[in-house]
């Protein structure tokens, strides 16, 4: 079977064979185990256990005292996060708002102040550019995700 | 408690309730359950479900949305104590447990504060009140200035000012502070005023005071701090040292008793120094003394905490006093119940936070959807969350706290290597494999911890390091799991089995 798994930034493309109850990948062998957890044969002959679950198209999986994060995505699916704004990192409230409209700014530059569990973030430009749209002001509440500043290249 | 004594001055015990939520609300309604008391949870709307409220005798729900309308509301939780004939109240740490008007008010209803006096904590929680009382006690307090002007302007020409004197770097503290909220580091002068701003609207989010004042900032130096007990007999001793320097964010992420450097006479030093800022307040219970030490063996008071601390188990650890135990024991009027100080072995504590290490250490986010801690010899985990939970934006990020013990430092620190790699956490971002590494360092592992350490280590923040040939079997794995249905089966196996919703389609409801 093909899987595409996003892992920052990069595609990994994966094709596994079954063989039986064993799934086979060049010289890894992994199975499922009675109570969920995936059993992987290293080519090096080492077992190890891992875990893994699904959250949203997240697969998060633990192994050898690492945790990854595999967004899976549909093969062939075109980037379509080039998303040019910055968003909340987490649900809080906006305390300053450094920029205006139409303002030009340079990579790390400071956009705006917003409060989250009771410690104060920092939003800076990821790039320089112009800001196209700023979504809120001083005092408001901002969901996650909520895009907050737009820029244009 | 000891049933001969119950008739000492009418401080009997038989209910406490907790006013506190997670991981130590957990550990205090543990502690009453051992010592056979009858406990009141109080919790908010968001908190219905959680860990602790299963662990109360009664659990009572707070009325309201807001922190300020449920666990910081004093009215609302005297008046539960009232109704529930609650005759002692623990506050934990944080929320209300340094409030003196709040132990005021619980003294003046009639009943037992869990904690030194409403005086003690007034003086010990106004950190500039605090210096001037140390330096009149003759405990050494770090060079810096206190600031009395409150309004923007004044405080900013004040500081300026104060801080030619002071000297940089310098460190601008909340008077009201604590937890690294109202702090601010200033390098260079010309940030100063920004910083003075930052610090003074924090605190005033935070506390509601925005005095702030000004210190040197000590680098190099350790953050050790000593564990006091006081009872109501006239008997207060110190139960040794913690080291609490590595921090991010002005916050402590990883704690050991003893603490590598010690010698007998510095915690013979540092021991009595703890005890007379305690007795300088009349202090009762227990209380922590942080002290910064820096590198010529010289030590300077930095705040005093007048509740039971985040770290606390490490002390238990190595000391083999129950703290908490205690503290009931000594409300109740009984004299504590630990003899002469002997310490055992080594213990290391890591704090489990639910945020990013990548990403400038910022709160994380989730479903917990699968929660697996490690055990083993040596090993206790005080945790606030179970298998299920979600982690809300609402409160604190710290998850658990991660304890071991062993005969020696060296072997401490295999342990907790070995607990973080056993310890599995998938559904939120956690700051495990952050903690996983630094037991690594040449610095920790050598014993040479300072405050800077993480920013010494990780100037450009850290990243994850791992080889190309785990991400490859993680990938296989992810891909396994995902051909063979995985995230499916979990979801008919407890549905068939106990025909309940269960806790994951909720959340796969919530996150898409």
């Amino acid at each position: 079977m093909h899987h595409e798994f996003k892992f920052g930034g990069e595609k990994y493309e994966i094709t596994i064979a079954k063989d039986g109850q064993t799934w086979l990948l060049g010289d890894y062998t992994a199975s499922v185990c009675d109570d969920g957890r995936v059993l992987v044969i290293s080519p090096d002959g080492s077992t190890k256990f891992a875990h893994s679950a699904k959250v949203g198209d997240t697969w998060w999986i633990h192994y050898a005292g690492h945790t990854f994060c595999l967004e899976k995505t549909e093969p062939g699916s075109q980037d379509n996060d080039s998303d040019q704004g910055m968003t909340a990192p987490m649900p809080g409230k906006i305390l300053e708002v450094k920029v205006k409209d139409g303002q030009s700014v340079e990579a790390g530059e400071l956009l705006l102040v917003m409060e989250a569990m009771k410690m104060e973030h920092r939003i800076v430009a990821p790039k320089s550019g112009k800001i196209s749209k700023i979504s809120f002001s001083v005092g408001d509440q901002v969901q996650q995700g909520d895009t907050l500043v737009e820029m244009a290249d | 408690m000891l049933t001969g004594k119950l008739d000492r001055g009418g401080e009997m015990i038989r209910t406490v309730l907790v006013a506190n939520r997670g991981e130590i609300a957990c550990r205090i309604l543990r502690a009453c359950s051992e010592a056979g008391l009858t406990s009141v949870a109080v919790y908010a709307d968001n908190d219905a479900g959680s860990m602790f409220t299963e662990l109360a005798t009664i659990a009572v729900p707070l009325e309201g949305d807001t922190i300020a309308e449920t666990y910081l509301n004093q009215e609302q939780i005297l008046a539960i104590a009232g109704a529930h004939n609650v005759d002692a109240i623990h506050p934990g740490f944080g929320f209300l447990s340094e409030r003196a008007d709040f132990a005021q008010a619980v003294t003046d209803a009639g009943i037992n504060w869990i904690g030194p006096s409403p005086q003690a904590i007034e003086m010990m929680g106004d950190k500039m009140t605090a210096r001037l009382t140390m330096k009149a006690a003759g405990v050494p307090v770090i060079p810096g200035e206190e600031i009395a002007s409150e309004d923007e302007e004044t405080m900013i020409s004040d500081i300026v000012e104060a801080s030619q004197r002071v000297g940089y770097p310098l460190l601008l503290k909340a008077s009201s502070g604590g937890g690294g909220k109202g702090m601010r580091k200033v390098e260079d002068p010309a940030d100063l005023i920004d910083a003075i701003k930052g610090a003074r609207r924090e605190a005033i989010a935070a506390f509601g005071d925005g005095r702030v004042y000004v210190e040197r900032l000590l680098t190099g130096s350790k953050h050790v701090e000593i564990q006091i007990l006081a009872d109501k007999h006239g008997r207060t001793v110190h139960l040794g040292e913690r080291e609490c320097s590595v921090q991010r964010r002005h916050q402590k992420v990883f704690e050991e008793s003893p603490c590598p450097v010690m010698t007998e006479g510095l915690r013979s030093r540092m021991g009595e120094a703890a005890v007379m800022a305690a007795e300088a307040v009349d202090y009762v219970g227990a209380g922590t003394v942080e002290f910064l030490l820096a590198s010529n063996g010289e030590f300077f008071f930095l705040e005093m905490n007048t509740r039971i601390q985040v770290e606390h188990p490490v002390t238990e650890m190595v000391t083999g006093v129950d703290l908490v135990r205690e503290q009931l024991r000594i409300a109740a009027g009984e004299p504590m119940s630990c003899g002469e100080l002997m310490l055992r072995g080594h213990s290391i504590e890591v704090r489990l936070y639910a945020e990013d290490a990548s990403n400038n250490f910022l709160p994380a986010i989730g479903p917990l959807v699968v929660f697996r801690p490690p055990s083993g010899p040596g090993i206790r985990l005080d945790t606030g969350v179970r298998e299920g939970d979600m982690v809300t934006p609402n409160y604190d990020p710290m998850l658990a706290k991660l304890i071991v013990w062993a005969p020696s430092r060296e072997e401490a620190l295999q342990r907790m290597r070995r607990a973080l790699d056993e310890f599995v956490v998938l559904g939120t971002t956690t700051n495990l494999r952050f903690l996983r590494e630094l037991c690594d360092q040449r610095d920790v592992i050598s014993g040479r911890t300072d405050t800077m350490l993480i920013e010494r280590v990780w100037p450009n923040g850290w990243q994850p390091d791992f080889p190309e040939s785990t991400l490859n079997a993680a990938l296989i794995v992810a891909a396994v799991s995902e051909s063979a249905g995985l995230n499916k089966t979990k979801l008919m196996q407890t549905e068939s089995i106990d025909g309940l919703v269960s806790p994951f389609q909720t959340l796969n409801r919530r996150y898409p």
